[in-house]
């Protein structure tokens, strides 16, 4: 996408996303546009300089000249980062949302995201029954079996405010997005579940495959709680963590199709305990899982990468 | 409670509208006939009609830009079957294909012909035409009336055709256009030119003689083969080979009959300078007004926007916020994102401003 003109007045360059265009051509009623958001995607708010000299008005010079790309039609690749409105003007601390990258929840730490095993082959070649996946190794396969999980932890992330303080209610997230390609795997509880049925539907899989659930703190499951006691990842005042497996999808467990189409070879060892995936012996796909908050809006990619063993 | 999403009100922010749009269609003559060595010119094996290109159309930068072909009435005089009579059924066929769908039938089922000034129920008849058909990546929805142009070289020798040239335009026909046609409104074409060459028993007092029909919608021009005979005082040669070789006469209704349709589309675009028109788009169009009050985004969940969860551009607390728009999202009620506005600098936003964003799509 080139840059828009920004010589003259302002300018503004819509378009219809391929979702929006598959919507009205389905001629449903689907296309029905119902509120908006402001957006601000490309702002680096790093180059706001509280000590430039002349004043407010130089503070934000390098903000106002920054150019604005043409607009995508992508629907996931607009919109990252929304504008959010609170009703107090005096907030000094948002929160975000954190990996908790801790104990059963941790990255893999040789990689630097989630693994997940896709099949029976792959996890039994690196796991036995005596022993249990490592920290960052998912089952895929068959999540109810694993012990290990993905968890992010809302809150505010600073060391200003005491841990023990209350979070604000309006800075308390009770409902999230998680977005996730739909070809590559799906969400299964991050605790229980018994088997396949217990996996999470999704609310919506638009024309990227990409699968949108959606959860509430009320709505029933465990995937959304307050975060009790110390383990959590956020330094100040914590909110709410959202707890979950990914379970690989049939595609991934059963065919080698999407690891020759979107895959790549190995090019680090995988280890759990004695047990060593050589980077020779398996592909995988990289893939992210966006968290979203939706109503303080902090938005979350988890890096995930999809394991098979080579036949 | 934060929120990131303004719900429109569906009786205030949203309303819809028509405009037209209008893009000016300049053809050069040397596109249509000399530039491309004739690469630009399919023709098909039924010989039914000629397409223009405006680049050779083995190229996929090439586009094509109209067709053309000809016939005439099954009651013209040029109608037979004897040997001289090349393409004869074809002809005819495309004339009632042509007549049937721009001039409709008559209260009996028979295919109307042409009529010269649109008056269906008495005066002549167009009995011999040539075919433009303008394509829609040119005509669009339709041609704007009045904006038609159309030169064509009328000398007497094939081989200097600009030595007299012909004006045909639709005038008037913003405000005198037809509407009996079953495709669309439709305008007289009035052709001009100097006395000279001109029979001036043929023209009105202000010089200008019906040659033809232009179909707005359809984007097709029906013209009279007179432009090119009795109009004159020197009827043309369409032949390439004048007087003799190709056809025993020249004359544009001896290659009418005696020549087949490619042929005659050949003699036709060699004899075309320039056509020029507007055409029309119509958009409709909704435009949702994105009212941001005072209190409403002025914090921001770009990652940037925090530094250890404080917000970057305060140092207080009593520091008012700050954002910057760069893009408009539009969601279902579902929160998919429908359409994408992209502002062209960033929009500075916080709580002593608010503003009213205007974003259109058109359909």
């Amino acid at each position: 996408m080139g840059f828009l003109d920004n010589s003259g007045d302002i300018i503004l360059d819509a378009v219809l996303t391929d979702l929006g265009r598959k919507r009205l051509a389905e001629g449903n009623g689907r296309f029905s546009v119902a509120k908006f958001a402001l957006g601000d995607d490309e702002i680096d708010y790093g180059l706001y300089d509280k000590n430039a000299t002349g004043g407010t008005p130089y503070y934000d010079i390098s903000i106002l000249q920054t150019p604005v790309l043409e607009a995508f039609t992508n629907n996931m690749s607009s919109m990252k980062s929304r504008l959010m409105t609170y009703s107090e003007t005096d907030l000094l601390y948002l929160p975000v949302i954190k990996i908790n990258n801790d104990g059963e929840s941790a990255l893999n730490a040789s990689i630097g995201t989630y693994v997940v095993l896709v099949d029976e082959t792959t996890v039994n070649y690196l796991k036995n029954s005596n022993t249990e996946l490592v920290a960052g190794l998912l089952n895929g396969n068959e999540p109810q079996k694993g012990v290990k999980y993905i968890q992010t932890d809302q809150g505010l992330d600073t060391t200003a405010l005491p841990s023990n303080t209350v979070i604000p209610p309006n800075l308390l997230e009770s409902q999230y997005f998680i977005q996730i390609d739909n070809r590559l795997g799906f969400l299964y509880p991050g605790t229980g579940g018994t088997n396949a049925e217990s996996a999470y539907t999704a609310t919506t899989i638009d024309d990227d495959s990409i699968a949108s659930y959606v959860f509430t703190k009320t709505g029933g499951d465990s995937v959304i709680t307050e975060i009790n006691g110390a383990d959590s990842a956020i330094q100040g005042p914590a909110g709410t963590k959202v707890t979950f497996k990914i379970a690989a999808s049939l595609s991934l467990r059963t065919s080698t199709y999407l690891f020759t189409q979107l895959g790549t070879p190995g090019n680090v060892d995988i280890v759990c305990g004695s047990n060593t995936l050589t980077a020779a012996s398996y592909r995988f796909i990289d893939s992210t899982v966006r968290v979203s908050g939706i109503s303080t809006g902090y938005t979350l990619d988890i890096p995930v990468r999809f394991v098979k063993k080579n036949p | 409670m934060a929120t990131s999403f303004k719900t429109f009100n569906s009786d205030k922010d949203a309303v819809v509208t028509r405009n037209l749009l209008h893009e000016a269609i300049p053809v050069t003559g040397t596109i249509v006939s000399g530039t491309y060595a004739d690469n630009n010119i399919k023709n098909y094996s039924h010989g039914m009609f000629q397409s223009v290109y405006d680049y050779p159309f083995l190229s996929s930068s090439a586009n094509h830009i109209f067709d053309l072909t000809c016939g005439y009435a099954a009651t013209s005089s040029l109608s037979g079957t004897s040997a001289t009579h090349v393409q004869n059924a074809k002809k005819i066929n495309i004339y009632n294909q042509m007549a049937q769908v721009l001039a409709g039938f008559d209260a009996n089922g028979a295919i109307r012909r042409f009529d010269e000034d649109g008056d269906l129920t008495i005066g002549p008849k167009i009995n011999e035409a040539y075919f433009i058909n303008l394509t829609r990546l040119l005509s669009k929805d339709e041609i704007k009336k009045g904006s038609f142009s159309l030169s064509l070289g009328v000398g007497p020798l094939y081989s200097t055709p600009w030595a007299n040239i012909l004006t045909i335009t639709d005038k008037s026909g913003s405000e005198g256009y037809k509407v009996n046609s079953p495709a669309g409104e439709y305008g007289i074409l009035y052709a001009t030119g100097s006395e000279s060459f001109i029979d001036e028993t043929k023209v009105d007092s202000l010089g200008y003689a019906k040659v033809g029909l232009l179909y707005y919608q359809a984007g097709i021009v029906v013209l009279s083969a007179s432009a090119f005979g009795s109009l004159l005082d020197t009827p043309v040669s369409m032949s390439r080979i004048e007087g003799a070789g190709l056809h025993p006469s020249a004359s544009v209704t001896a290659v009418l009959s005696g020549s087949a349709i490619s042929g005659n589309c050949d003699d036709m675009r060699h004899r075309f300078q320039n056509v020029s028109f507007n055409n029309t788009t119509e958009l409709n169009s909704t435009v949702y007004f994105c009212r941001v009050n005072n209190t409403d985004f002025n914090y921001s969940s770009n990652p940037t926007y925090l530094s250890s969860s404080q917000i970057v551009v305060k140092t207080n607390a009593g520091d008012i916020p700050v954002s910057y728009v760069t893009t408009v999202g539009l969601y279902s009620p579902d929160n998919e994102l429908l359409a994408v506005a992209k502002l062209s600098e960033p929009l500075k936003k916080d709580p002593a401003t608010e503003f009213t964003i205007r974003v259109r799509l058109d359909y």
